[in-house]
């Protein structure tokens, strides 16, 4: 049976080989890396494509090298290891910014990169993502030790964004 | 007509605020945990929670347990 440390050293291998520029976990994993753990059935994954901004955005590459090591894509997720992923370009320069301040973190000797708290907290009060569950994940991160309420005010007032 | 109320002993706020000090610190204790052992809990719980979801709505194809070790 494979190991959640097998699924995430896949991500770092993807970064390796130039597939995407950067990625950071997000949604209910990353939330598990700060807060206590939620049930989730997958995994998400912000990532930084690469070419400039002109290109169309496109999935199309990431599923074919996934593809090509055995890992196929289903209804918007690729089965890595058991898990299934989904991979979501970032939208904007809030979700942009989360993945290149993403900390790096250690899960049994396998380093993921991972969006912080505050930044995850407030992706989750983008205007457009406010679902009542989205709410109650900030709240819920709002509360954990974890995050820095300076730090998560200062990103709110820079991006327009409130609870 | 509505039956008379009945005197029903309730908690007193200080029993509550010590019973939601202990919520807290519960969940403070559970932040705190290995990351792998979170894994392990993440796992239990979507064994759990699956036949639950399932009965309120469909499930995508996804939507299943990992079968993964932590």
């Amino acid at each position: 049976m494979p190991s959640f440390a097998e699924a995430l050293r896949v991500l770092n291998d993807m970064k390796d080989a130039g597939v995407v520029e950067d990625y950071a976990v997000a949604g209910a994993m990353a939330m598990m890396f700060w807060a206590e753990p939620i049930p989730t059935y997958d995994l998400d994954v912000l990532v930084l494509l690469p070419g400039d901004d002109a290109a169309i955005v496109s999935l199309a590459p990431l599923y074919e090298w996934a593809a090509k090591r055995g890992y196929a894509a289903r209804a918007e997720h690729v089965l890595i290891e058991g898990v299934p992923v989904q991979f979501l370009p970032a939208h904007n320069s809030l979700a942009e910014e989360a993945v290149d301040r993403a900390a790096t973190v250690e899960y049994e000797g396998v380093p993921v990169r991972v969006v912080r708290p505050e930044y995850l907290a407030a992706l989750y009060l983008e205007p457009g993502a406010r679902t009542l569950k989205r709410r109650e994940r900030a709240a819920a991160l709002m509360e954990s030790t974890a995050l820095d309420r300076a730090a998560l005010e200062a990103l709110l007032n820079r991006f327009d964004l409130k609870f | 007509m509505a039956a008379p109320a009945r005197k029903r002993p309730r908690a007193s706020p200080e029993l509550l605020e010590a019973l939601r000090a202990g919520k807290a610190a519960l969940r403070r204790q559970r932040e705190r945990l290995a990351l792998r052992e979170k894994v392990r809990i993440l796992l239990e719980l979507q064994r759990l929670c699956m036949p639950l979801i399932a009965r309120h709505r469909p499930l995508a194809e996804w939507e299943r347990p990992w079968e993964i070790t932590p």
